[in-house]
Parts: C-alpha cells; sequence; structure tokens
C-alpha cells in the first residue's frame, strides 16, 4: 500500500471541497493522513488517484467515505472518573433543577460509545426522561448504526473494566445482547435521541445547551479549526452552559480560551463565561 | 546539530532504563526527547512523577498540538497515540490500538520519522511485544538513526528482538552505550 504524500493529501481535499463544500483543509495534518490510508487499505483503493476518481464519480460515496473517515469513540465509560463526577455531582445539582428538558449534545457522535454511556448513567440514576439529548454526526451510516445498537467487540473488554471503576449499580452486560461477530446494544437506553446529520460547520446545531460532550474530537483539527468550532460551541449553549473536552485537549493557548472557565479542571469540564 | 529530536519506545522492564537515560543527560540536552511506554490505560497519573524523581531534564505529558522544545521530554499521555504534527507539534490520537498497544510505539515513530527524516534518533528498549519494530524500520527508511538496546541485557528481550528481525539498525548498545552516545550529542 503506497503511502500518500501530502501533495496527494491536499490533491484529495482540493476535490472534496469542489465537489461537496467539505473543507477538510484546517485538519490536523497527521491523523488525517493516517485515516485516508487507513480507508484505502480496507477499501483496496491502490492510489489516490483511484480516491479521486471514486470521489467525484460516485456522489453515494461520500456519506460512506464520511463515515470511515470518522475516529470512533476508544471504548464506553472511557475516564470512568469523569463519569463517576457526572453521576455522583454534576448530574443530580444539575438536572433537577433545570425547568424543562435539560438539553445534551454530543456534536461528534461517532460510534456511540460516549451517546450508550450518557444514556446507562441517566437511565440508573433515573433522569432519563428529565433530558433531552441530541447526538449529531456528518455521515448518515454513522448515525444508522449507531441507532442500530451495533458496537465493536474487541472494546466490550475495556468498556467492562471501566464500568466496574465507574461503580456502575449494574453489570454491563444487562445493556447488551452477543452479536455474530459485534454485540447488540440495548436501543431501549437511546429511544428518545434525536439524531441529525449535521456538515463541518455544524450547521444544523441545536441551541441552548446545557452541556455538550465533546471529547477527543478537537485533537483531530488544527489550532484554527479548534477555535472555530469552539465557537460554534459556545454559540451553542445556553448562558452558564457546561462543556466537555478530552483529558489532553486544552484551550489555554486558544483566543476561545477567555470565553471559558474551568468548573471541573481535572476532568477538562469548561462553563462558558457570561 | 545534525539532529532535531529522539524518540524512545519501550515496554516491560524499560522503566529503568528509561529513569538511568533521563537522570543521566546534560541539564542542557540539545534535543527535545519523545517517549513512548506502554502503560496501564487507566491510570492518569503518576508515571510522568515517577520519571521526573531524578531526571535532569523536565518530563511532561503534553497536551495536544503543544510544541516540542528541546531540553524537554514529553510522554505519551495514557490511551493516547502521540503523533509528531507539522510545525514541531505534537498531535494526539484516539485511533484504534496497534500491536494492542495505545499509545503505539509504531505510530509514535512513524509519524517522527515522516517529520523528521534524518534528523531523527530512534532508540527501542526492553519490551514484551514487536511494537516498535515497524516503527524502527521507518526511521531507518528515512535515513534516521536507529538504537536498540542490546537484548541481553533486556529484562524481555522480545521488543528489542522483533526490531532486529524486522530492520538493519545502527547500533546495538547497552544502557551505558547509549547514555554515552546521548551525552556526546552537542
Amino acid at each position: 500500500m503506497a503511502e500518500l504524500g501530502i501533495v496527494d493529501i491536499r490533491e484529495i481535499i482540493g476535490v472534496i471541497k469542489n465537489v461537496y463544500q467539505y473543507d477538510f483543509s484546517q485538519h490536523a495534518l497527521t491523523s488525517f493522513k493516517q485515516r485516508l490510508e487507513r480507508l484505502m487499505r480496507i477499501q483496496a483503493i491502490g492510489s489516490a488517484d483511484g480516491l479521486i476518481k471514486k470521489l467525484k464519480e460516485d456522489q453515494g460515496y461520500f456519506d460512506t467515505f464520511l463515515h470511515e473517515m470518522s475516529v470512533p469513540s476508544t471504548e464506553m465509560f472511557r475516564d470512568p472518573s469523569l463519569w463517576r463526577w457526572l453521576r455522583e455531582e454534576y448530574f443530580p445539582q444539575n438536572i433537577d433543577k433545570s425547568p424543562g428538558k435539560y438539553k445534551i449534545w454530543l456534536p461528534a457522535c461517532t460510534s456511540g460509545g460516549e451517546l450508550y454511556s450518557l444514556a446507562i448513567v441517566l437511565a440508573e440514576l433515573g433522569l432519563i426522561d428529565k433530558v433531552q439529548i441530541i447526538a449529531t454526526y456528518m455521515s448518515e451510516k454513522s448515525l444508522e448504526l449507531i441507532r442500530s445498537g451495533v458496537y465493536d467487540l474487541k472494546k466490550i473488554e475495556v468498556s467492562q473494566e471501566n464500568y466496574k471503576r465507574f461503580n456502575g449499580t449494574r453489570d454491563l452486560p444487562v445493556y447488551y445482547k452477543p452479536g455474530k461477530d459485534n454485540v447488540i446494544r440495548d436501543t431501549s437506553l437511546i429511544e428518545s435521541v434525536e439524531f441529525r446529520k449535521v456538515n463541518l460547520n455544524f450547521d444544523n446545531m441545536p441551541q441552548n445547551v446545557k452541556l455538550i460532550l465533546f471529547r477527543n474530537t478537537l485533537i483531530y483539527y488544527n489550532p484554527t479549526r479548534q477555535e472555530t468550532v469552539l465557537q460554534y460551541m459556545y454559540r451553542a449553549l445556553s448562558v452558564s452552559g457546561h462543556l466537555v473536552l478530552g483529558i489532553r485537549e486544552k484551550i489555554s493557548g486558544l483566543l476561545s480560551a477567555r470565553d471559558f472557565e474551568f468548573m471541573n479542571e481535572a476532568e477538562s469540564v469548561y462553563r462558558k463565561k457570561i | 546539530m545534525n539532529y532535531k529530536a529522539v524518540i524512545i519506545g519501550g515496554s516491560a522492564g524499560s522503566f529503568q532504563v528509561v529513569t538511568r537515560i533521563l537522570n543521566s543527560l546534560p541539564k542542557d540536552f540539545p534535543l527535545p526527547i519523545m517517549l513512548c511506554l506502554h502503560r496501564l490505560k487507566h491510570v492518569r497519573s503518576g508515571f510522568v512523577e515517577a520519571l521526573s524523581l531524578k531526571s535532569s531534564i523536565p518530563v511532561e505529558e503534553p497536551f495536544d498540538k503543544d510544541s516540542m522544545k528541546p531540553g524537554k521530554a514529553y510522554l505519551a499521555p495514557a490511551n493516547y497515540h502521540m503523533y509528531v504534527e507539522l510545525a514541531n507539534r505534537i498531535a494526539l490520537s484516539t485511533e484504534d490500538t496497534v500491536n494492542h498497544s495505545r499509545p503505539s510505539i509504531d505510530l509514535s515513530f512513524i509519524t517522527a520519522a515522516n517529520a523528521y527524516r534524518d534528523k531523527l534518533i530512534g532508540i527501542i528498549l526492553s519490551g514484551a511485544n514487536k511494537d516498535g519494530a515497524l516503527g524502527l524500520k521507518k526511521v531507518r527508511d528515512n535515513g534516521g538513526v536507529a538504537i536498540v538496546q542490546d537484548p541481553n541485557e533486556c529484562e524481555v528481550k522480545t521488543m528489542t528482538q522483533s526490531a532486529l528481525q524486522l530492520t538493519s539498525v545502527d547500533y546495538v548498545y547497552t544502557t551505558d552505550q547509549i547514555i554515552n552516545y546521548l551525552q556526546k550529542l552537542r
């Protein structure tokens, strides 16, 4: 499998921009290159020209492309200490006080690891009826897979360890059934979740959101796009709304740092400044 | 100075070696050092503190897009891959595990080799799986310096032997020789 050069990548990005008006030029190059090479490997596309031809000639392919380019969440209940904090402090203190439904947005819901973890926490707290969850992503195929409950069998072992560290009130296996070479998660957990397709600019994003779960997606952007996307998040949040980023993502070097303050530094939770 | 960075990969049995290396470097070591060491996914803290205890240069776990500076060591954070991005920046990733590992030594070495070409020094230490072999080959193929800890000295030989099977290297060194080599970089 040939490696992609910078020129190849620029050309692919250019074609996508021309044909589909999606601009990936502000994505972090190393990860983007790696993801492209993975896609070409699993779809047996031998060269950059082959991929470009496919993108130009088959418009139906683009959704699959977007699906494969997304990095799935690593496992359920990643960083169990965050989930413990959400269950023990954050949700009890915030949801009950909220008039109307508590709006939670997952902007880059790529494989549902975060979504199902969130739904399980809320179900175990008995608060799932008090929230409105909106899950968005660019690819219809990604959203469809999440709705179907299918999940990677490889990720179950770590997810179970995480769930134990989270001290869940049940056993994780009650939330899924074994499939052939995967597991099928209990889709009743996500019955009331609203799924929306968005583009790179989150055109269709919700408003007045109380909590945004956006962990480990900024890492795939360059600092310019990190800034832009943080401003989208800022606009989507309600007054004093909250934003959760990944543990090793930080905004202190960005202009947007002035718009947010720490709510829980150890778990990378921010509050929108007034 | 002919080089821009040093990258070190290790797993089981590498902690003592890395500690000795960090403790023996001059305070004004002229290059950034990337450390990609296998570690427990769920243990976020403690490792960098342990490595820092006697290290003569600062050791930190980088945040995404941090710039690397000479005379500092950057330890791949738990449950993230650590890449080299444009302009000497670190990029983190939550891509799938490689060789059951995240951080993956191969991915760190390959992205560093792509960024620094022949200006990179790659070192593989003691470890219990084959992660790092492909990465060290890439360092070597791109004209960088490939060093492997002498398997006879390794607590667990699998990682160094896998590297030696896959690629030719510049040096097979004991820990003392690795230290000596790094101390001479000026």
